[in-house]
């Protein structure tokens, strides 16, 4: 079988890149030309793996699911690469994002900060983002965490003044906690099962008795490992370090943390949980509240406490903030809480097998698939509104709510973005977001949650009382003395428009996008193939034998 | 003027004699590390522990005076003296040379960073003459050559590099 | 016996990893971390050295058992090298605090940013 090096090209392209900028830092225009033409490349191979993917190229005979193993070392002990449906989804969302984080940080960070490291670091949070998605071993996810956070922690710190060291520290102290708590849950689980490869590990946790697994430390582990992912999500009550980053990171590197690196969070939170974990064999749980023979069914709960109270928390505190990142950072923690909440719905899908409409058929699949688009609505809108607040400062020089005002009338096109995108937000047809809510409410009513329904009802409500605060106090009204003076950035812009304008075209031409979410969802909750896929050596299974 | 006017005799004496010592001792490491104990990251830590040393009883200015011959100029611009632009490349090149022999196996139609190595032997045939022929050629000049001791020279680059890029500009504030 | 101490030396690092972290001084809370860290990093040896079933050789007869785990090992060794480009950094930071504030208190340092 011919190697599938596509698998790896996306990887490879940001990791070439990000050392071709290292090597040529002394000059700045040739740096930012490579840099440039690495993020076209990078959407390049994401797009060349998406439809290696989607035609339904894949491993040992199971179509959709290509495998790679790294150095030529077979699974389970060498590090394997899985691309599939649900991977491609979540790398074609950051190819999107950061070709365009990547186009406005061109022109909006300074010469001096570009000259530094800008570029490289930039691209190797690229790596880490792009390892993540692909990776089938949890302690190369540790490692790709590890890229991720290590490039994100620089830039963060990158452009902030004294008022944010603070803030920076916090984010680094906290993020270092969570990488060592992510360590102990691997190292437990290595040694509880014998394994890193998820492929094995979903193997070998359907069939416990014969691996000499005992179960019940397997679900305290992995929610061990649950609260690093959350940590990474920013979910309630994990979510105190998002505003104090947000604010001080540079506008292209928040949209970025806010549409990719979040995600990251997310995606790890349904490949465990949903992939591998969900596969375990069932054992009795009973924990107060929590009745079920799943993990799931002690995780759908907690998704729901954990997403619920993310919207209302993020919903409420978006309202009264006086700067407009302030408010975008608290926005993303109810976003999130929506994409969690749909989560739950799923969770809850796979314990009870409720059954949902075609084309989901059940509400498992519905809820991921809800997750999913939400979570690509998120990353186009809320990019392109953390984007379009760099515009302001740049143009304006202050994000202030008491400094702007009239900004429609001074800079249309901005403002036009800004409009788009924030429509995106609250969910208004055509618009991507529009279907990503009424998917959420699909898996709601579907669930029969009343609760949920009321939620997601509340949620909207807020998002709208916030986006049209931000509108009136910003861009409508008196022009402020600071807005009439603005000296207004049009390349800025443009990339702004650019993000809005993809929001409004996914969300016209919304078929393929929601038949990528129903088959990324079927890949999530499809082990089977993805065990099959992986080939898993024949030689080395289980002590019993019998083959 | 010479360097380390401010240092004990003790400290420079003890300096020139380990100095050496600890080099050999990081590229012993750095050869052997495809397959025994050792290896880039190892030698690496080692060669800037040496400079480090260097660092210490000769001062900032004496290397970068008389190893790259540069002016010395304190840190304080964005982007730190000269000599830190040189360790910042010397990272840039030895990551270049890592991530291109896992790119180099791609080229045989091989998964990325698939490694491969061969014992070399020179055949005795024509030299079955000479005494001990099969151990001067056989043994001593037998070679085990390993695609992964490039990637290693890469990774030490890269610690060098980048350690040394950060005791420059933390040890020249 | 070496299970014993281990627990107990992991048990003691944590909580002296947790103190320095709740410190108001922010070097110490550099120290907290790392030490945390290496806590971890002494977790994962020891999960390889409790059970003494080998991956690698797992299948491969008698005797394979008694070997130590080789992967925790590679395991730790990358989490060294992380751990040292984390901890690295974060010294870096605090002196960058120290710099731009004059005090590394995490108490006084709150002072000054919450009014802006």
């Amino acid at each position: 079988m011919a190697t599938e090096q596509v698998v790896v090209a996306p990887l490879l392209v940001a990791l070439v890149t990000a050392i071709l900028t290292l090597v040529v830092h002394r000059y700045v225009r040739v740096q930012k030309v490579v840099s440039a033409l690495g993020g076209l490349a990078y959407v390049g191979a994401v797009a060349m793996l998406i439809q290696r993917v989607r035609s339904g190229a894949g491993s040992h005979g199971v179509e959709g699911v290509l495998t790679y193993q790294l150095s030529e070392w077979g699974a389970p002990f060498g590090i394997t690469l899985v691309a599939d449906d649900l991977s491609a989804f979540m790398l074609g969302l950051t190819a999107v994002v950061s070709l365009l984080a990547l186009a406005f940080s061109i022109q909006y960070v300074d010469e001096a900060g570009q000259r530094v490291s800008y570029h490289p670091l930039y691209h190797f949070m690229l790596v880490g983002v792009t390892g993540s998605f692909l990776t089938a071993d949890i302690f190369n996810l540790f490692v790709w965490f590890e890229v991720m956070l290590m490039s994100s922690y620089v830039l963060v710190v990158f452009y902030s003044g004294p008022q944010h060291t603070k803030a920076a520290l916090q984010y680094v102290v906290l993020n270092l906690v969570g990488s060592a708590f992510m360590l102990l849950a691997i190292g437990g689980l290595y040694s509880t099962t014998g394994t890193l490869n998820m492929a094995d590990l979903a193997r070998r946790l359907a069939d416990p008795a014969s691996f000499g697994i005992s179960l019940v430390p397997v679900l305290g582990l992995s929610a061990v490992l649950f609260v690093v992912f959350a940590l990474k999500a920013g979910i309630v009550p994990f979510q105190w370090w998002v505003p104090a980053a947000y604010r001080a990171a540079p506008a292209p590197v928040s949209a970025m943390l806010a549409g990719v690196v979040k995600k990251v969070g997310i995606y790890a939170i349904i490949r465990l949980y949903f992939t591998v974990f969900a596969n375990a064999a069932p054992m009795d749980l009973s924990l107060p509240g929590v009745v079920g023979e799943s993990t799931l069914a002690f995780f759908g709960p907690v998704l729901f406490i954990m997403g619920a109270a993310s919207i209302i928390l993020g919903g409420v505190a978006a309202v009264n903030r006086d700067n407009v990142d302030d408010l975008l950072a608290y926005s993303s923690i109810g976003q999130v809480g929506f994409i969690v909440i749909a989560l739950a719905f799923a969770a809850g899908g796979v314990v009870a097998g409720w059954e949902a409409p075609d084309p989901y058929g059940s509400v498992a699949v519905l809820g991921l698939a809800a997750a999913l688009v939400y979570s690509l609505n998120h990353a186009l809108a809320k990019a392109a509104l953390f984007l379009a607040s760099g515009a302001v400062y740049e143009s304006v020089g202050s994000i202030e709510f008491d400094d702007l005002g009239g900004i429609a009338g001074r800079m249309p096109l901005l403002s036009t973005g800004f409009f788009v995108a924030a429509l995106s937000l609250v969910g208004i047809p055509p618009l991507l977001g529009f279907f990503g809510k009424f998917l959420v409410f699909d898996a709601a009513v579907n669930a029969g949650s009343n609760l949920g329904i009321g939620l997601a009802l509340l949620g909207a409500i807020l998002t709208i009382a916030y986006v049209t605060r931000a509108w009136n106090r910003g861009f409508w009204g008196e022009r402020s003395e600071a807005v009439e003076q603005a000296t207004p950035q049009y390349g800025l812009f443009a990339t702004v428009l650019v993000l809005a304008v993809v929001a409004l075209g996914v969300g016209v031409a919304f078929d393929p996008v929601v038949d990528a979410a129903i088959d990324a969802a079927n890949a999530a909750l499809g082990t089977g193939d993805y065990i099959e896929a992986v080939g898993l050596e024949e030689s080395l299974t289980s002590g019993g034998g019998g083959h | 003027m010479s360097y380390g006017d401010d240092t004990t005799v003790i400290a420079r004496t003890v300096a020139r004699i380990t100095l050496p010592l600890v080099l050999v001792v990081a590229i012993a490491l750095l050869f052997q590390g495809h397959n025994l104990p050792g290896g880039g990251f190892i030698a690496g830590v080692l060669t800037t522990a040496a400079f480090a040393l260097v660092y210490i009883v000769f001062g900032m200015e004496y290397v970068q005076e008389t190893i790259f011959g540069d002016e010395y100029e304190p840190a304080g611009s964005v982007a730190g003296p000269l000599v830190v632009d040189r360790y910042r490349t010397l990272f840039g090149v030895g990551l270049a040379i890592a991530a291109g022999t896992g790119l180099g196996a791609m080229a045989f139609g091989k998964p990325f960073l698939t490694h491969t190595d061969e014992v070399v032997k020179p055949s005795t045939e024509y030299v079955a003459w000479i005494p001990g022929a099969d151990f001067i050629f056989g043994t001593l000049f037998e070679f085990h050559w390993a695609t992964a001791f490039v990637f290693d020279i890469g990774v030490y680059f890269v610690v060098v590099g980048g350690l040394l890029a950060i005791l420059a500009v933390v040890g020249g504030e | 016996m070496t299970e014993f101490v281990l627990a107990l030396v992991l048990g003691l690092l944590f909580a002296l990893g947790t103190f320095l972290v709740l410190r108001r001084d922010v070097v110490r809370v550099v120290w907290g971390v790392s030490i945390i860290s290496q806590a971890a990093n002494v977790y994962l040896v020891t999960m390889g050295l409790l059970d003494g079933t080998v991956p690698v050789l797992e299948g491969h007869g008698e005797g394979a058992g008694a070997v130590t785990d080789p992967l925790v090992q590679a395991l730790v060794l990358t989490a060294i090298v992380i751990g040292f480009g984390t901890t690295a950094f974060a010294l870096v930071l605090t002196y960058r605090v120290y710099e731009e504030h004059g005090t590394i208190d995490l108490l006084e340092l709150g002072g000054e940013t919450d009014g802006n």
